[in-house]
């Protein structure tokens, strides 16, 4: 469903992203793993369309972002590090208004609205304006707006960050549900980024680990806790490679 | 272009759920009975002096187009200076403050559903405007004999100097994610093309220039909105005049476009 072909961005000197690939299927929920800095926003950035890229290119359930862009477009549903949300708008009406932006056919508008709003547990405040949310019911509806018209692509920058805990709980759970169809509903490719290890191992089974631009590991939580012992040490190793092994856990490192 | 109805349509609730759209209107509103009134006292002066020192010949000459409309209209344009940098000024600038820049360029749009939707939204509420401006000359129809044609395309000129500002407006507010900049951007650029004609219009200057007939004048002219402007109102309507308002928001509109793009080819 997603496939990143050798992406690179480069900021003047700076490579942000280095010639990074894989290949995400349908079904799997992948945690986008890094420091801050790391360069995980800018390659969500290039695999959404919002940036391009300096060089390689990426497939969207099958659509070159830059040869189709507006089919790969179509086909990804999108949270970024910042919510994009109009806070003069009424969480309904917001929602009606992205399902047109992602070509939901005019007659299948509220559905789609419906689903959304049920899904993400924004039942009680649809009628609300979004800039009187709290900042748990906002990151909903920003989850909300990924998901209305219902890609077979989800990425999500960061959706915990800056919530408490009960929320950050929610969030995660509903993230979970989100990849564990229900029936008659359609398996998804989910990437989602962070730098909180116990994020990973709660939602993710396949974690891949970029360090300064560059992708450092690539595998299944199963395979790498066993090889390094817990995912904290297999992240500490590749950031902090400088320092010798068992480095303690610095800022979004579990306890192990 | 099938989601400029979106585009459009969430640009101008978003106006009218903020006071912008309430206090542009109705501070226009305001502005027009003010000045029009003005200028029917004026003009009603005018007519009693002219009658008191018997001035026949050019009381004859007095019409209601002239003496009153035109310089009510033209009035009119120079608060459009102040009034339309203040519709325009959040249309671009507020979606970066907000992020939501983030969404439209990750949507399956174009970018010239996304300028155009929004140009359209702010040319809907120029054109509102203008209606309003309208309503009062439409009233010496009542009363008096003003000549139609001569009405309509002063109209008409006051349209298309909303909308030419507008374009310019939507640009400034594409350069920055401050609306307050975006505020003061177009309100330069608008000053600047408002003044060339009061520019060309000074003696010395023109002297300076190289004098009346000179390509610097004759540019400077050219590319004054109020020249063209002044000459729909004298109910001169000229394909030339029309061309320039038709560049003035292509040319803008254009730079809008490109301006929106290089944000994602940055
Ligand atoms: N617009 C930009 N201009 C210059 N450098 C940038 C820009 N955006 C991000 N960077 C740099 O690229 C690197 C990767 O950033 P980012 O992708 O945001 O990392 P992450 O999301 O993993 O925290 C950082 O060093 C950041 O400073
Ligand atoms: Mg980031």
């Amino acid at each position: 469903m997603i496939e990143a072909r050798e992406l690179t961005k480069r900021y003047g000197d700076l490579t942000a992203v280095d010639s990074v690939s894989f290949e995400i299927q349908r079904g799997e929920v992948v945690g986008f793993l890094g420091v801050n800095g790391a360069g995980k926003t800018t390659t969500m950035r290039m695999l959404t369309g919002f940036l391009p890229a300096t060089d390689g290119t990426a497939l969207i359930a099958g659509h070159d972002i830059f040869g189709e862009p507006l089919a790969a477009r179509r086909a990804v549903g999108y949270l970024p590090e910042a919510p994009p949300l109009y806070p003069e708008m009424d969480v309904e009406g917001y929602l009606a208004y992205v399902a047109a932006l992602k070509d939901v056919p005019r007659g299948a508008r509220r559905e789609a609205v419906e689903r959304a709003v049920t899904r993400c547990g924004l039942s009680e405040v649809r009628r609300r304006v979004i800039g009187n949310l709290s900042k748990g019911f906002r990151q909903r509806v920003g989850l909300a707006q990924a998901i209305v018209h219902e890609p077979p692509v989800l990425i999500l920058d960061e959706p915990t960050v800056g919530l408490d805990p009960t929320q950050i709980r929610e969030i995660r759970s509903l993230i979970a549900e989100l990849a564990s169809p229900r029936e008659g509903e359609t398996q998804q490719a989910v990437i989602l980024s962070t730098h909180i290890l116990p994020e990973v191992e709660a939602i993710c089974r396949r974690v891949i680990l970029i360090h300064e631009g560059r992708k450092v590991v690539d595998g299944s939580v199963e395979a790498l806790t066993s090889e390094y012992g817990t995912l904290d040490q297999m992240f500490a190793r590749h950031t902090y490679a400088a320092e010798p092994t068992g480095a303690p856990a610095r800022e979004g490192g579990a306890q192990t | 272009m099938r989601h400029l109805p979106a585009i459009a349509g969430r640009e101008l609730r978003s106006l009218f759920v903020s006071p912008v759209a309430y206090v542009v209107l109705s501070l226009y509103a305001v502005l027009a009975g003010f000045f029009f009134l003005l200028a029917l006292l004026q003009y009603s002066e005018w007519t009693l002096y002219l009658q008191a020192v018997g001035a026949a010949d050019q009381l004859a000459s007095l019409n209601l187009n002239d003496t009153l409309i035109w310089p009510f209209l033209s009035l009119m344009s120079v608060v459009l200076l102040f009034l339309v940098p203040g519709i325009t000024m959040g249309l671009f600038a507020s979606e970066k403050a907000n992020g939501t820049d983030e969404l439209l360029l990750t949507s399956p749009l174009t970018i010239w559903e996304i300028v155009l939707g929004k140009y359209l939204a702010a040319a809907g509420l120029v054109l509102l405007l203008v209606f309003l401006a309208g309503l009062f000359p439409a009233l010496l129809f009542w009363k008096g004999d003003p000549e139609l044609g001569k009405t309509a395309s002063g109209l008409i000129g006051l349209a298309l100097v909303g909308l030419g500002y507008a374009a310019v407006g939507a640009f400034a507010s594409s350069v920055t994610r401050n609306q307050f900049i975006a505020f003061a951007l177009s309100f330069v650029l608008l000053l600047l093309l408002w003044m060339l004609s009061v520019l060309a219009a000074i003696q010395p200057a023109m002297g300076a220039l190289g004098g009346a007939g000179s390509w610097v004048v004759d540019l400077l002219r050219y590319l004054s909105t109020e020249e063209h402007f002044q000459r729909l109102g004298e109910g001169l309507v000229d394909t030339q005049d029309l061309a320039y308002f038709a560049v003035l928001i292509g040319v803008f509109v254009l730079l809008t476009k490109a301006s929106v793009e290089s944000v994602r080819w940055r």
